[in-house]
């Protein structure tokens, strides 16, 4: 067996299949996670907590990278060495949900110590071989290799735009702790394992380029994460689309939305224009450009793992014909500026109780809450607000407050039943967030708290008085430890 | 009074209602979506309360000789199809049951013989099957009137007369034809529950029904439910055995006595609607609110359709106090003839013409008011249509359909924003924007629409720059269409274009290839109709 690799020694037989290739201190730690979620249903409260066991890859200056999904809602995180058993608390020191990314690093910074740690590379294209690295019970390596098959743009699982991702066929085995598992080419990291079906044995990664990108912000001052752009396209293969739109000889993407505040509008990117290029890069009719590496690749690649926040970058379009050049400044698009944000990790839910009605805020996270297929099962008419959120709100500048649910009470008789409605107005006044809803119920008229509903009954009245009174009982009743919590 | 549509509880009706004819298949759910629902409440099975039945000592009193007003129907049926709309649709075949009734007349489900092509009906004791024709057919109450030109064949037929609504705990026994059978057969049970019941053969109305514990399966459709000798309801539906046993619904003589009433004129005009959505006024501080008394009367109005008799009439946030004199109670009731029923049930006993008289609260003040009732046309497209065609445009293989019920169920589709449109259709007055909701719902693939795939599901909102309301607009943007037609659908995504010149080409081609025979159908013309036409020539 080979004594601990070193990069510059792998460079140079790169012949050798990695599992030849077997260091004896592999880059690797164990990752265990206690933590507990939200409560959306009872938002006053946090879940049972769970506990997660996982790897990580050790990078260097003494960091270890694992999936965000692996540290979302954690209470506590321990490191543990392979060999040796021995634990460490650790930190979080920098997660990007969208990326599906994480960055631990450990309290007791010689605990890392002895370990060489992974080198990136970027370098995988279809047709490779790639190593998914496990640990046996004892702490051995074991390493399962797989063929990259594809590598196109993908949703992640957050589901915010869509990353590189490479593809992979491989005959995983089940081990403990395969929670987080590193894809290894060379002894070189080339990915972390993002989700993997059993059934067809094809694995998803997060590719080196994604994660050389994160480690790259997560190095400056201030994480800034993934750009967007914020419009979104729809392929002019129909050639009498793009004789329509007036394209002539280059081909491109038709332009379908541009929502408001994004870096598009900002550029002045218009509904209907044709994207032809974006930088040096020529786009096809499928929305395609020509990668040095992957070949033909969705353009987005270009404005995600390619591209910083704060870049320029030129877009070469047609419009009416006429082509035009616009210069997008990129951005990370908060989740704070969406009217129902796609996720809210690691922060408590917003909510306010009054007189037993719970009042929260529309989000993907509430919805999430009723399980893998919440599409189906949740509230049609909220998924439908999510799903058209831009369409149905286009000024963006605000929240959906739903009454979500009404806890019996003396001061909600009669209202048992009312669930996910969206308030309107509160004593006349118009409602955009959850504080507009509590600084408005704090001006009753003639001593009613009056609720209007978009959706039936329309108006709801409760006596402000007895609400105010009855509190206490209700907290008591229900275990409520706070009526509200708006931040 | 309509079924206002909500998801989440509705999916349980779709699932587990079924009809009690034979034959025909349980209507699909709307969606793969079980009853049980994940939310802020643990689902936990509804309380049932345990009421010991007293076993009845004697016998249930003799009807008679039932064998002489029963008949046994068997329906032949093309049901369309909503996914080739332009064929005839698939042969269904069913038996059910009907009974004699004054006037030489046999009554029995409208699910029997809806979308009926020939029927025949058999009586006791005679070999023949006589032909016989569909007088009147109320599709949303579940009746329909048969008669039978051969002469003599009401010779020693017994007209059945019409009980009231039979007690509680009384029992009452069923008579039809199930599970094929050709000898009648006889099921008792007891009257469970009177109340208002979704009746599933339409799918958006609702009525008063009973609940009986007779057995009912497919064949006892049409069929009476007897006691005392009178005919107490017409079985007509029942939950499929593995969703609950021993529930079975039949029509009580209130809805059949209506029916009877309504054709007397000699056509069918349907339930009138007051057309509004209302809220129990149960909150002290929403009554104190409004001004109420504490008299425990009046309901709160919601919404108000536009479309319907109430509009300008009532509005949003009116209390109804009482209706035809009869105080509405805060949790909806009425007292009619000594029973509490639902306060919509005045409205039901009356028809198309007839007035209401409501006494309201309108910001504290008492008014009197009266609604001219008529029935509402924008709640057709949530329910079952039978005996019409679907309505159609098909140009350049792409094929437009008004969202309905019927279509929905035939493509099965989950697309968030037309199941949207389709259940907030009436609650957000969308039909007056787009009275059709017009579905690029399949496309038949051809070289002029080989990049149209994706506009599947979309809903048409201008053929270039014009609004299209309704499928008559489309067709005529279509036959008016300049070079090139530029369709924008609702929402984001780019237009659809198409060249005139290409489709025109393409027209025999996709006809030919796909057996297209009519490239529209713009009336909703009764199918019967057409059939007797056809024979005319």
């Amino acid at each position: 067996m080979l004594v601990a690799v070193s990069g510059a020694l792998a460079r140079k037989e790169p012949a050798i299949p990695t599992t030849a290739a077997r260091p004896k201190q592999v880059a690797l730690v164990r990752v265990n996670v206690t933590g507990q979620g939200y409560d959306y249903f009872r938002p006053w409260q946090k879940k049972a907590p769970f506990s997660k066991r996982a790897l990580g890859a050790v990078l260097p200056k003494g960091r270890v990278l694992v999936t965000a999904d692996l540290v979302t809602n954690q209470n506590y995180v321990e490191l543990e060495r392979a060999e040796s058993g021995e634990k460490t608390a650790a930190n979080v020191r920098v997660i990007d949900y969208e990326a599906n990314l994480a960055l631990l690093e450990p309290a007791e910074k010689s605990f890392l110590d002895g370990i060489t740690p992974l080198e990136i590379t970027s370098d995988t294209v279809v047709g490779d071989r790639l190593a998914a690295w496990q640990l046996e019970p004892t702490g051995a390596l074991l390493a399962t290799e797989g063929l990259v098959t594809t590598v196109q743009m993908m949703p992640y699982p957050i589901d915010v735009g869509q990353f590189l991702t490479y593809r992979v066929s491989i005959p995983m085995q089940y081990r403990e702790n395969s929670y987080t598992v590193p894809l290894v080419k060379n002894n070189k990291l080339a990915g972390l394992l993002l989700r993997y079906d059993s059934r067809s044995q094809l694995l998803d990664a997060i590719p080196a380029p994604v994660i050389t990108h994160f480690l790259r912000e997560a190095d400056s001052q201030n994480y800034r994460g993934f750009p967007s752009a914020g419009f979104s396209f729809f392929p002019t293969r129909d050639p009498a689309l793009r004789e329509f739109a007036g394209e002539k000889g280059k081909r491109g993407v038709y332009i379908t939305n541009v929502e408001a505040g994004t870096p598009a509008t900002r550029a002045g990117l218009k509904v209907g224009d044709i994207v032809t290029a974006v930088g040096n890069h020529d786009i096809d009719e499928n929305g395609n450009y020509t990668d040095p590496l992957y070949g033909k690749i969705e353009f987005t690649n270009l404005l995600t793992a390619h591209a910083y926040a704060g870049d320029v970058v030129p877009f070469h379009l047609e419009r009416d014909g006429k082509p035009m050049q616009l210069n997008l400044t990129l951005e990370h698009h908060d989740t704070k500026n969406y009217v129902s944000p796609p996720y809210n990790l690691d922060e408590p839910p917003r909510y306010y109780v009054l007189g037993g009605m719970i009042f929260q805020e529309l989000s993907r996270q509430y919805l999430k809450e009723w399980g893998p297929n919440w599409q189906r099962e949740a509230p049609q008419r909220l998924v439908y607000m999510d799903h058209f959120q831009s369409e149905l709100f286009p000024d963006r500048n605000r929240r959906v407050v739903i009454l979500s649910q009404v806890l019996p009470a003396n001061s909600t008789i009669g209202y048992d039943d009312l669930a996910y409605l969206t308030v309107k107005r509160v004593n006349g006044k118009e409602i955009k967030s959850l504080g507009d809803l509590a600084e408005a119920v704090k001006q009753p008229v003639e001593g009613f708290i009056k609720i209007e509903t978009e959706e039936d009954p329309k108006q709801i009245e409760l006596d402000a008085s007895q609400v105010a009174a009855e509190a206490p009982a209700l907290q008591e009743n229900y275990g409520i430890s706070s009526l509200q919590r708006l931040q | 009074m309509k079924r206002i549509f909500l998801s989440g509880y509705v999916a349980l009706f779709f699932a587990s209602l079924a009809y009690a004819q034979e034959g025909t298949p349980a209507p699909p759910p709307m969606e793969p979506q079980g009853p049980q629902r994940t939310g802020p409440w643990k689902s936990s099975p509804p309380a049932q309360e345990v009421v010991p039945v007293p076993v009845p000592i004697a016998p249930p009193k003799p009807n008679g000789p039932v064998q002489k007003s029963l008949v046994r129907i068997t329906a032949t049926s093309v049901d369309p199809d909503y996914k080739a709309p332009w064929n005839a649709g698939s042969l269904q075949r069913g038996v059910g049951a009907g009974f004699v009734i004054n006037g030489n007349r046999i009554m029995t489900n409208a699910h029997v013989v809806a979308n009926n092509r020939y029927i025949t009906v058999e009586r006791d004791g005679d070999p023949n099957k006589y032909p016989a024709q569909v007088q009147f057919i109320a599709n949303d109450c579940d009746l329909a009137l048969v008669t039978v030109p051969a002469k003599d064949f009401f010779k020693n037929m017994v007209p059945l007369k019409f009980g009231g609504i039979p007690a509680l705990e009384s029992t009452v026994s069923a008579y039809g034809y199930p599970i094929g059978g050709e000898r009648m057969s006889v099921t008792t049970g007891i009257v469970s529950r009177v109340d208002f019941q979704l009746y599933t053969h339409s799918s958006v109305d609702q009525h008063l029904a009973i609940q009986i514990s007779a057995q009912i399966n497919p064949g006892n459709s049409g069929g009476p439910v007897m006691q005392d000798g009178k005919v107490v309801g017409v079985a007509f539906q029942g939950y499929s055995g593995d969703v609950a046993q021993g529930v079975a619904y039949m029509i009580p003589t209130p809805v059949m006595n209506r029916f009877l009433k309504d054709i007397s004129n000699g056509q069918y005009d349907e339930y009138p609607d007051l057309a509004i959505t209302y809220a129990k006024l149960q909150n002290p501080a929403q009554r104190k609110y409004l001004g109420l008394v504490d008299d425990d009367r009046g309901v709160l109005v919601s919404s108000v359709v536009a479309a319907g008799p109430s509009d300008g009439i009532l509005r949003s946030g009116d209390v109804l106090l009482s209706i035809d004199g009869h105080p509405i109670a805060s949790d909806s009731n009425v007292e009619l003839d000594g029973e509490r029923a639902q306060f919509e049930e005045v409205v039901e006993r009356k028809f198309k013409g007839d007035s209401v008289k409501l006494d309201i609260l309108r910001d504290k003040g008492p008014m009197t008011v009266t609604i001219k009732l008529f029935k509402p046309w924008p709640y057709s497209i949530q329910g079952h249509t039978y005996d019409v065609r679907p309505r159609y445009v098909l140009y350049g293989g792409l094929l437009f359909q008004p969202l309905s019920l019927d279509m929905l169920e035939a493509y099965r589709t989950s697309d968030l924003r037309l199941r949207h449109f389709f259940e907030y259709f009436i609650l957000e007055q969308i039909y007056l924007v787009h009275p059709d909701v017009i579905v690029l719902s399949n496309i038949l693939p051809d070289p002029i629409n080989s990049y149209l795939t994706p506009y599947k599901g979309a809903i048409v909102d201008e053929v270039n720059g014009k609004k299209i309301r309704t499928l008559d607009e489309l067709s005529q943007a279509f036959a008016q269409a300049p070079e090139r037609l530029v369709i924008r659908m609702i929402g984001d995504g780019p237009p659809l274009v198409l060249d005139r010149n290409k489709v025109e080409t393409a027209r025999e081609r996709i006809k030919t290839r796909y057996n297209v025979l009519k490239e529209q159908n713009l009336e909703e013309r009764p199918a019967s109709r057409i059939a007797a036409a056809g024979e005319k020539n």
